[in-house]
């Protein structure tokens, strides 16, 4: 149809120059593409062609060490079957579903109670609070671990010594506290991080929205219930996937705390057990297919996710369902039937 | 035309795909065998470079008293994450790639997982046998596999008892000589305090169980033929793990951390470390303790009464040449210089603090004098020279060496979380460990008892 609409446009050029220009305009955006697309291929496409290929192969060896022969073989889904028979593997899966149900809840709540106050038109100093509340965020990993460590190990941390004056016996390292220890890290680093996504969608509230429902007798509470909130709605939907795609990539925090607490096994986080089974053990096939395994486990949570606070209320559905019906008696249907369903779906269409 | 386009997207796509394939096919670990390769002739009257990867402090240094004599065979040391933290995957890269560095440090225990990855060159094949007599017999034992030697030791850690003297005077203790006084001592120490514990038992590290069994004349992995033996239920071992069992259960042995982790130091400043079973190169963490100096004695490791030995290996490394080194003869000869030299062995002390020297009758000039820190004792020549001395010589590490120490210590944590038993736990690690052999492609079998 384009193609068309282009030609009558061109219908004073000669013929032959219409031509060229229709290839040239066929290569040029591949031309201004390429950059990009061989990037794109070289660290993204290739790397995950690559992890899924290497996740499908294992190692055959001859002698006490391979000395006699050695050779790659295709191992099927071989490399799958050891990683979900691996307990282990599975374990630290559903701890970090656990940690997932409780973590990101809650800091997605902080996150927007700080993002709502700051927001407020009472809020003091709004720039300096909102900066202090990201910083965290600039901190890495690593260092946030090694600084709440010296507030959880024994003998070097205040809180337990203030626990103990008050005859609290505080274990912050202990087999069951250490994952919450962890959750109380990640929560410090990013609350700050999801605020300022939700305050850059709350400054996109248009003022007038606001005005006009202060003129309606609208409070702070109510403005914040009826107005702000569903109207943050998208960020707090992309806050929690990013939160919920990070909870399974949970890494840095675990391998730094582990130094201080035993609890912690070599697969206490699934990202900890393919960095165990590539780099300790030499198994790239396996590590490969867990990594696979956490993708889609990712993947699929997210999609879970959103397609549950994506649902439409119940009326828009049935009357998305009683639309479509209509559209497919109006197709296969006779004269009569077609002139009024077609109204109904112009109707629908336009709303 | 958006027919044609999306042609070819399907063919740039599956070009990405075959080419990656491609790739993974090439790039899997253990290709080609390097031990298979003809000998590579030392080149006299040219002047080459030796590159040296290790995790040790100003090795460089060590390597200039070297090539002050040696202007034809130069060495540069390159410094990389210690082991496990980076530097074995580090040189893991490197030869699969088909490079990396003429020689590579690699812990004794991490030697079997280079063989395995086709990492690392024979050297009998290079004359390495006719130094056999200068190094310590039970570290030689462990870098022969199948009649060859495969990398040269370069430090370990024979393992004595610290103690506090002060905190022993006051409670009117001897060092135990025996793990049974230990126990005694360790109840009673848990009387003087609710945070004071004699020792610690790292249920995160399986290496220190490990080392006790091996005191106790353990020999968990044997080759046999073409296929390995997992020997982990012996009578020995079980005895260590019973041991433990009872220890942790009546609560005269710490499993809150590890020796010299930071909570750990935390507690050794407070007076709650009574002491702790460690190896020689203990010593420079002992003496990070704050206010730690002139308090501190070495004594003898415990044994396990009449059977095993005196004292046992806990760490220690090599220095291997690795496959894809153009110079392996020369690197032999730079590596047994190192290791063996008064001159390599005292600048290997004074510049890297290195762990115990593995040759046999030079301990190093600076381990001869009394220490000051250890209030004037000559811990050196008293303690840890006769514990070099009396070791096993049955212990050899397999290629699954880090898998089986996670598995074990991963097993070994549930005695804390959940109750399980250590001698439990040997059973299942030993049931994983056998599989672990068997998806590596290897032959192997189980001791059943």
């Amino acid at each position: 149809m384009s193609t068309t609409t282009m030609r009558t446009g061109a219908g004073t050029r000669p013929a032959r120059r219409t031509s060229t220009l229709k290839r040239s305009q066929t290569i040029a955006p591949w031309v201004m593409l390429a950059p990009f697309l061989a990037v794109f291929a070289l660290t993204f496409l290739i790397p995950i062609v690559y992890a899924v290929g290497q996740s499908l192969t294992t190692v055959r060896r001859q002698g006490l060490f391979g000395e006699d022969g050695v050779e790659t073989v295709f191992a099927g889904f071989g490399n799958y079957v050891l990683a979900f028979t691996n307990d282990s593997f599975l374990a630290s899966i559903g701890r970090m579903l656990l940690f997932g149900i409780v973590q990101v809840p809650v800091m997605i709540i902080m996150a927007t109670v700080l993002a709502l106050m700051l927001e407020s038109a009472s809020a003091k100093w709004p720039q300096f609070f909102r900066a202090a509340y990201f910083v965290p965020y600039g901190v890495p990993g690593v260092i946030a671990t090694i600084l709440w460590g010296f507030l959880y190990i024994p003998g070097l941390s205040p809180i337990i010594d203030i626990g103990r004056l008050v005859g609290l016996e505080l274990d912050f390292l202990g087999p069951t506290t250490v994952l919450w220890s962890i959750a109380n890290i990640v929560t410090w680093t990013y609350t700050g991080y999801n605020m300022l996504i939700i305050i850059a969608q709350l400054k996109s509230i248009p003022g007038d929205i606001y005005e006009a429902a202060r003129i309606d007798g609208a409070g702070a509470w109510r403005i914040a219930r009826s107005i702000q909130l569903p109207l943050i709605r998208p960020a707090l939907v992309l806050a929690s996937v990013f939160s919920i795609i990070g909870t399974l990539q949970l890494f840095a925090e675990p391998q730094v705390l582990a130094a201080s607490s035993p609890s912690i096994d070599s697969e206490y986080t699934p990202n900890l057990s393919a960095y165990t089974a590539a780099f300790a053990y030499n198994d790239y096939g396996v590590a490969a297919a867990q990594a696979v395994i956490i993708a889609l486990a990712a993947f699929i949570l997210s999609f879970a996710f959103l397609g549950l606070v994506n649902r439409k209320p119940q009326e828009e559905r049935m009357a998305l369902r009683q639309r479509k019906a209509a559209l497919r008696a109006f197709r296969a249907g006779t004269t009569t039937t077609s002139t009024t369903t077609g109204t109904t779906t112009r109707q629908g269409s336009d709303s | 035309m958006m027919h044609s386009i999306s042609r070819r997207q399907a063919l740039a796509f599956g070009m990405a795909g075959a080419a990656s394939l491609a790739l993974a096919a090439c790039a899997a670990p253990g290709g080609g065998l390097v031990n298979s390769r003809p000998v590579i002739p030392a080149v006299p009257g040219e002047k080459i470079t030796l590159t040296y990867w290790a995790w040790l402090k100003d090795l460089q240094k060590v390597a200039d008293v070297w090539n002050a004599q040696n202007p034809l065979v130069q060495v540069e040391a390159v410094w990389i994450p210690g082991g496990n933290a980076g530097g074995y995957q580090k040189m893991y890269s490197a030869i699969a790639a088909g490079g990396g560095p003429d020689i590579g440090q690699v812990e004794l225990r991490q030697l079997p997982e280079f063989l395995l990855a086709n990492g690392v060159v024979d050297l009998s094949r290079y004359g390495a046998d006719q130094y056999q007599d200068r190094y310590d017999a039970g570290l030689w034992q462990q870098v022969s596999f199948n009649g060859s030697v495969y990398a040269i030791p370069q430090d370990s850690g024979p393992m004595a008892f610290y103690y506090q003297r002060e905190l022993f005077e006051q409670i009117g203790a001897t060092p135990p000589t025996t793990w049974d006084e230990w126990a005694l001592l360790a109840a009673e120490v848990r009387q003087t305090g609710r945070q004071n514990y004699l020792d610690v038992f790292p249920v995160g590290d399986a290496s220190v169980f490990t080392a006790y069994a091996t005191q106790a004349g353990a020999a968990w992995f044997r080759p046999d033929g073409d296929r390995w033996i997992v020997d982990m239920l012996d009578p020995a071992t079980l005895e260590v793990a019973a041991f433990f069992d009872r220890a942790i259960d009546a609560d005269i042995v710490n499993t809150g951390y590890a020796a010299y982790s930071p909570p750990w130091y935390a507690a050794a400043a407070a007076e709650q470390v009574y002491g702790v079973t460690g190896a020689s190169w203990g010593d420079a963490l002992v003496q990070s303790i704050s206010g730690g100096e002139g308090k501190w004695g070495v004594a003898p490791m415990q044994t396990w009464g009449d059977t095993g030995f005196g004292s046992t290996y806990l760490g220690g490394s090599t220095s291997a040449v690795l496959a894809n080194s153009k110079h392996p003869k020369e690197a032999l000869d730079f590596i047994t210089w190192m290791t063996t030299s008064p001159e390599g062995i005292d600048a290997m002390i004074a510049n890297s603090g290195i762990g115990w020297s593995p040759a046999s009758d030079y301990i190093g000039a600076a381990r001869a004098e009394p220490s000051a820190w250890f209030s004037g004792q000559n811990y050196n020549e008293e303690v840890f020279a006769p514990a070099a001395a009396d070791q096993s010589l049955d212990w050899t590490w397999a290629p699954l060496t880090q898998f089986a120490l996670n598995t074990l210590q991963d097993e070994f944590r549930l005695k804390v979380t959940s109750g399980q038993s250590l001698v439990d736990s040997l059973v299942k690690a030993q049931e994983d460990i056998i599989q672990a052999f068997v998806n590596k492609g290897l032959r192997v079998e189980g001791v059943r008892r």
